[in-house]
């Protein structure tokens, strides 16, 4: 009789198929990341007890961070989430961003975190931060699991963060490359061949 | 930003505009090549390097410099990024190398830029 399994386990890299073959090498284990993401919400749970905060994402990168962040926080939340038009050719022809889905609550004197997947020029996190703070929230704070700094444009500050990324073609955990491998449980450098076929295709 | 409609600067590259389109369309505040720092001059004062970083961005107080040249030739550009670190410890620059800027274009979706830079790389 095998041994009773204990613990959830990720599959193994193989086991992802054509998107594996698309990876050069893990950067960060899924474990990691689940332990880091546990403590992350422990930490908001103490810090926000008593104050009911409600957790702002934006789709659709965010959906397996908030998700997990979610089910590692112990007091009462809400959760909310906006979309953006990507930075296609029609949104660069009406020459500003363009919400697509915005919150279905006002947040007006709600303590509000702002979750994001990934932070690397700031440039969105900042245009929805700012968006935000004219609706006259109670606290505005920012929970990212994953850090670009190199490319940083506009400061922003973190209150929570999981992990400091090379400046690297990453994917897995929500991070997409033409909407593909969200789905890895880990953060995987992109073969470089994958992007070069895509854009010169 | 520039002024919306307002005359564009005379961008020295393709990926310079393309830049300057992204920062518009986010709402940050730019300035093409605004300021050159003397970085060495002769006994009688006259310049003989000077540096002008593409692009500042007045609310971050930051100079950011775009260069699509090749690993092997962006030692020069290095060398007067620190030159103007060691006079000016006070000013705050970012250079984005060809990879960065690569990887910004695929990011944005902007295909024909990162194409050529793709292309550049593989010659």
């Amino acid at each position: 009789m095998s041994k009773k399994q204990t613990r959830y386990e990720w599959y193994p890299l193989e086991a992802y198929g054509e998107l594996a073959d698309g990876i050069q090498k893990v950067l960060i284990p899924a474990d990691r990341i689940k332990s880091r993401v546990l403590a992350m919400g422990q930490a908001i749970s103490e810090e926000y007890r008593g104050r009911r905060p409600l957790l702002v994402g934006v789709l659709k990168g965010v959906v397996p961070f908030m998700a997990d962040l979610l089910r590692s926080i112990t007091i009462p939340v809400e959760v909310d989430y906006m979309a953006v038009a990507s930075y296609s050719a029609e949104a660069r022809s009406n020459g500003m961003v363009r919400l697509e889905k915005d919150l279905s609550m006002p947040i007006t004197g709600r303590h509000v975190l702002f979750v994001e997947d990934i932070i690397d020029t700031g440039l969105t996190l900042n245009y929805l931060l700012r968006s935000l703070r004219t609706r006259d929230p109670a606290s505005l704070e920012v929970c990212v699991l994953f850090n670009k700094p190199q490319r940083r444009l506009i400061d922003i500050p973190m209150k929570y963060k999981g992990f400091d990324l090379p400046d690297l073609l990453v994917v897995g955990c929500g991070l997409d490359f033409r909407e593909r491998y969200r789905n890895l449980p880990f953060v995987g450098l992109l073969k470089p061949e994958v992007f070069q076929n895509d854009v010169e295709s | 930003m520039s002024e919306p409609n307002a005359t564009q600067p005379a961008f020295a590259h393709p990926s310079e505009e393309a830049f300057a389109r992204i920062l518009d369309y986010y709402g940050i505040e730019w300035q093409y090549e605004p300021d050159t720092f003397v970085l060495k001059q002769d006994s009688q004062g006259h310049t003989l390097e000077a540096f002008s970083p593409d692009f500042y961005l007045p609310q971050q107080d930051l100079y950011i410099e775009l260069t699509t040249l090749r690993p092997k030739l962006i030692r020069h550009k290095n060398r007067k990024i620190r030159h103007l670190r060691e006079l000016h410890p006070e000013i705050n620059i970012k250079l984005f190398k060809r990879r960065n800027i690569r990887d910004l274009m695929i990011k944005y979706g902007i295909d024909e830029e990162a194409r050529k830079i793709l292309d550049r790389e593989a010659q």
